[in-house]
């Protein structure tokens, strides 16, 4: 890019934090007139709360911020909007009760007498849907809409404010393949009518075919910036790892011993009219792939007594289970390391050691009564194990970095001597370092002769750590992979809905 | 939590200090504080006692991230039917209820039979015009009647019972003789004369004389009843034993704190809603259950009140007692202590304050996330009945449709004031109980500086919100703290 050019957005030295977690350090960026920056990273390399700086979500404690090389500080989301700037969230935030035109202008509704001027809205919101392609009338409610349909309304709801950057936060997570090839296509005129877009996504391709630059983010710092010639894959991934992907996995297979579980012929709810089978044996890592909504955390959560069955049955050592809820998978010896681990894996207002005594509390009571010594000596042990970095278990988990937070989840399991352990998405929102252990402990406790299950989005952690692959699609196993057969591309393959030829067993 | 603890320690102590300067005359003479007067603080201690206990049950439930808005209503409730299970009455034995009774043949017919009289029996009619008669039984068949005396007039219902004369009364020792009957102690002997006149007095000792009975009465019923009058014993009832009452009582409250749980653990409904229908439901049912008449425990009054209002005396003048500890205050530091115990050092109530503080993460811990909560409204309700049975001991007489109106909001107020947070998670049994105290001391506050009355809610209201506010702000400058210590 020319230097000439005075960048539209730029900052410089951002430095931003949060409890527990350093999230950025002195991380610059410029976003220039009429490009499509990428920005990537690892999962809590930054990403997000580098944009929600530019958006006027956060402020950074540090840094400054420059609009068109005019400083500027946002307070709001509002002040960001004024300069043209506009985030799309990856949750999408419109309101689902009302029609594309209503969310289009909320908050901001045209007035007439004081009152809503329906028509004005519906004029501007048709010009702003046919911008963008999208062929509905502004009448129609958000809800009938499919996720990427929805998609485009917020982008035309960011166009309405006359956004001249717009920043996309992993936008074709929740997309079908047609739906990401149709928001490419409108990423392209938008940038052709000069809109500047800043893209966040982990998927390499997308970034490779999009961009005209990408920045790479690292553990809250910049790795380092590409230019469109230099955008390739291995190029990117050697920036974001920072080392050799190699040496961070580190898979020692051991014979695998007895089943541990069997799953025959199990529905669920989310996709009714699939069935899943698979077993898994102890000391073996097995890990399941797919795309979002693949039904992979449905598997886990049925299998955790979380969600009820709709057919199939789940056998342990030869015994049938009934799981009702997760007392009962409990008991057969299965645990579940969730997705959402501030949400559902801790209680962040809690401390380490109770957090690690909370599902094994009431194996070590008295008459109903806590036993505070044992509790004591289990959290000392588990902390010692899984290396919880922390100055004492007392020590709030809202306070530990998501890597800690994690290794406490784990504690609370292995607490229990579990003889399944399920783990979903295990290394989300986790530095580099935290993640090595985790992959670490993992190997080890198969090498204990544990049975691990896992789930994830993220390819190298797949091929990285599994004895075997299970790739799910629309709620059906389309094929399994042995460690030796194992690639990204066998892996996409089966998981965007393309059964194996044969499957290997 | 310690903190938040010491924090409303803190303002009770220096509202108390406020309110003994204010009110000592003069202001350095603590010794002529009004505040500091010992019925006033035993008074004090009193209510902080009774609305106390209602506070530790809502806290279970506050904890939980619920809400319970039916403690009023499930005071009074409680309250009424412990009056219902402890009703007392008096009735003669073998009443004969009277469809017909003619002037013209002294004829009186009765519903059944009239085997139990012979000629020469004195009964006595109650009912219609002609009330407290007493005639003489000339001959008596299947359900006919003839009476010696002449009738009047015509009646069509009424009673009759069989009464015995009075054979001699020696006022000395205060012991009726009468023909044999069945009496026992604490029965009623009712007294009349052929004028009409009555009276009554309690049976305090029976002793048969050969075909007679002495019955030691507990007063003279007067010189004119002392000869030529009847007598009819009557046979005191009572529905349940108070041991068997207080259990009903407290087994109902549990009973409905279930529902409430389950409605909203099973069936998801919202806890503001499910006990703002109890609310309502169960102020009707009180109110139905008296016919909206005043209640109250009658004689039992005098024994079982001391339970509420007694004092155990630590400063003695002769008899009198100056100041005491009530006894509903070593009840509710009983039940506090048990309360606190089972919070902190116990699995239940581990499980309590991880679920509310994050449910989705306790059930994910294998933890059964329902019915911990259920057994918190359990709780919250057996202690509202055993808040009630006081409350209702204390005031003597309630009245269904006012009784423990809005003491769910003084019992959530308290919670909220002794840091407990309506989101859940947080909670400790101490400041509950420091809570109640404060909030009873501004109400005295009010009395004592004679602040329009008028003005109560709006005061407690805005210490409440001064409370909270403050807490609030503490917390955010911790949290703050935090956020640096962990960068550094």
């Amino acid at each position: 890019m020319n230097s000439a050019v005075t960048p539209r957005l730029e900052v410089r030295d951002i430095e931003k934090s949060f409890p527990g977690v350093r999230a950025l350090r002195k991380v610059s960026l410029q976003v220039f007139p009429g490009e499509v920056l990428s920005v990537v990273g690892e999962n809590g390399a930054g990403k997000s709360t580098l944009m929600k700086i530019l958006a006027g979500v956060h402020s950074p404690d540090a840094g400054l911020l420059l609009v068109d090389g005019q400083q500027q500080q946002f307070a709001r989301v509002a002040d960001a909007m004024q300069h043209g700037i506009a985030l799309i969230h990856q949750e999408l935030n419109l309101a689902d009760n009302l029609n594309i035109g209503a969310n289009l202008f909320l908050g901001r509704e045209p007035r007439k007498f004081g009152l809503i001027d329906d028509q004005t809205i519906r004029r501007q919101a048709e010009s702003l849907l046919q911008r963008i392609g999208l062929k509905f009338s502004p009448d129609t409610l958000v809800r009938d809409l499919t996720v990427g349909q929805q998609q485009m309304v917020e982008i035309a709801k960011a166009l309405s404010i006359n956004a001249r950057v717009l920043i996309m936060d992993e936008p074709t997570s929740s997309l079908s393949a047609a739906e990401s090839a149709r928001l490419f296509e409108v990423i392209r005129d938008l940038r052709q009518q000069g809109v500047s877009i800043v893209y966040i996504s982990h998927r390499l391709a997308e970034v490779q075919d999009l961009s005209d630059r990408a920045v790479v983010l690292r553990d809250g710092s910049t790795a380092g910036s590409l230019q469109r010639g230099q955008i390739t894959h291995d190029n990117l991934v050697r920036l974001m790892v920072g080392r050799d992907v190699s040496r961070i996995f580190s898979r020692s297979p051991c014979p695998p011993g007895q089943t541990v579980l069997e799953v025959h012929k199990l529905r669920t709810a989310t996709w009714p009219a699939h069935e899943v089978s698979f077993s898994i044996k102890a000391g073996e890592v097995v890990g399941i792939a797919g795309l979002v909504g693949a039904g992979r955390t449905e598997l886990l959560r049925t299998l955790f007594g979380i969600d009820t069955p709709l057919s199939g049955s789940i056998t342990a050592a030869g015994r049938q289970l009934q799981l009702r809820s997760p007392q009962d998978a409990i008991a057969a010896g299965i645990a579940l390391v969730p997705e959402d681990r501030k949400q559902q894996g801790v209680v962040l207002d809690m401390a380490i050691r109770q957090n690690i005594g909370l599902a094994s509390a009431h194996r070590h009571s008295h008459a109903g009564f806590l036993s505070f010594a044992t509790e004591q000596a289990q959290s000392a042990e588990m902390c010692g194990r899984l290396r919880v970095k922390s100055p004492d278990d007392q020590v709030r988990v809202g306070n530990l970095s998501g890597g800690n937070q994690q290794k406490v989840v784990l504690g609370k399991w292995l607490a229990l001597r579990p003889s399944l352990l399920l783990l979903d998405e295990p290394t989300r929102g986790i530095d580099v370092g935290a993640k090595q252990e985790i992959y670490q402990l993992m190997d080890e406790l198969a090498q204990q002769g544990l049975a691990v299950l896992f789930v994830s989005s993220e390819l190298e952690e797949i091929l990285g750590l599994s004895d075997r692959v299970l790739v799910m699609h629309e709620g059906r196993i389309t094929g399994q992979l042995q460690r030796d057969a194992l690639s990204e591309q066998a892996i996409m393959h089966l998981a965007t809905g393309h059964f194996a030829e044969q499957v290997v067993q | 939590m310690k903190g938040k603890v010491l924090g409303i320690f803190s303002v009770l102590a220096a509202l108390c200090l406020c309110l003994t300067l204010a009110t000592a005359n003069p202001w350095w003479n603590p010794a002529q504080s009004q505040f500091l007067d010992l019925d006033n603080i035993m008074n004090l201690l009193s209510r902080t006692a009774l609305y106390g206990i209602l506070g530790i049950g809502v806290a279970f439930v506050i904890i939980t991230s619920g809400i319970d808005l039916s403690i009023g209503s499930m005071v009074c409730l409680c309250g009424v039917l412990l009056t219902i299970l402890l009703k007392v009455d008096y009735q003669p034995q073998q009443p004969l209820s009277v469809t017909r009774m003619t002037a013209a043949d002294r004829t009186i017919l009765v519903a059944g039979s009239t085997e139990s009289l012979k000629p020469g029996d004195t009964v006595r009619f109650t009912g219609g015009v002609g009330s407290g008669l007493v005639l003489t039984v000339e001959s008596a068949t299947a359900d006919r009647l003839v009476v010696r005396e002449t009738l009047t007039r015509d009646e069509r219902d009424g009673r009759i019972v069989r009464i015995l004369p009075l054979e001699s009364f020696d006022a000395t020792s205060l012991t009726a003789t009468l023909p044999a009957t069945t009496a026992e102690a604490n029965d009623q002997l009712q007294l009349f004369r052929r004028d009409g006149s009555v009276t009554g007095q309690k049976i305090t000792a029976v002793a048969e004389r050969g075909t007679q009975l002495q019955l030691t009465l507990a007063r003279d019923p007067g010189q004119k009843y002392h000869s030529d009058s009847f007598a009819v014993v009557l046979r005191r009832s009572q529905r349940c034993s108070i041991p068997l009452a207080v259990l009903i009582v407290l087994i109902t409250a549990a009973g409905l704190g279930l529902v409430h749980g389950l409605l909203i653990t099973r069936l998801r409904l919202q806890p503001f809603v499910v006990t703002l229908c109890g609310l309502l439901i169960y102020r009707g049912a009180s109110r139905w259950l008296t016919n909206d008449n005043p209640a109250g425990f009658g004689e039992l009054q005098s024994i079982l009140g001391p339970v509420a209002s007694g004092r155990v005396g630590l400063l003695l003048k002769g008899d009198k007692v100056l100041f005491g500890i009530p006894i509903p205050f070593f009840l509710m530091t009983g039940l506090a202590l048990i309360a606190a115990v089972v919070l902190t050092r116990t699995v239940w109530g581990r499980y309590l304050l991880a679920l509310g503080r994050n449910e989705e993460a306790a059930r994910f811990s294998g933890i059964n996330t329902g019915r911990v909560t259920v057994m918190a409204y359990v709780i919250c309700a057996v202690m509202a009945a055993v808040g009630g049975m006081l409350f209702a001991l204390e005031y003597s007489s309630i009245s269904p449709s006012s009784f423990g109106n809005s003491f769910e909001l003084y019992a959530i107020a308290a919670a909220v004031l002794g840091g407990c947070s309506l989101r859940g998670g947080e909670g400790s049994i101490p400041g509950v109980v420091i809570g109640t105290a404060v909030m009873q001391v501004l109400n005295n506050m009010i009395m004592l500086l004679r602040i329009p009355q008028s003005l109560e809610y709006t005061i407690i209201g805005a210490v409440i919100l001064l409370g909270v506010l403050g807490d609030e702000l503490v917390r955010r400058a911790a949290a703050r703290r935090r956020l640096k210590q962990s960068i550094t």
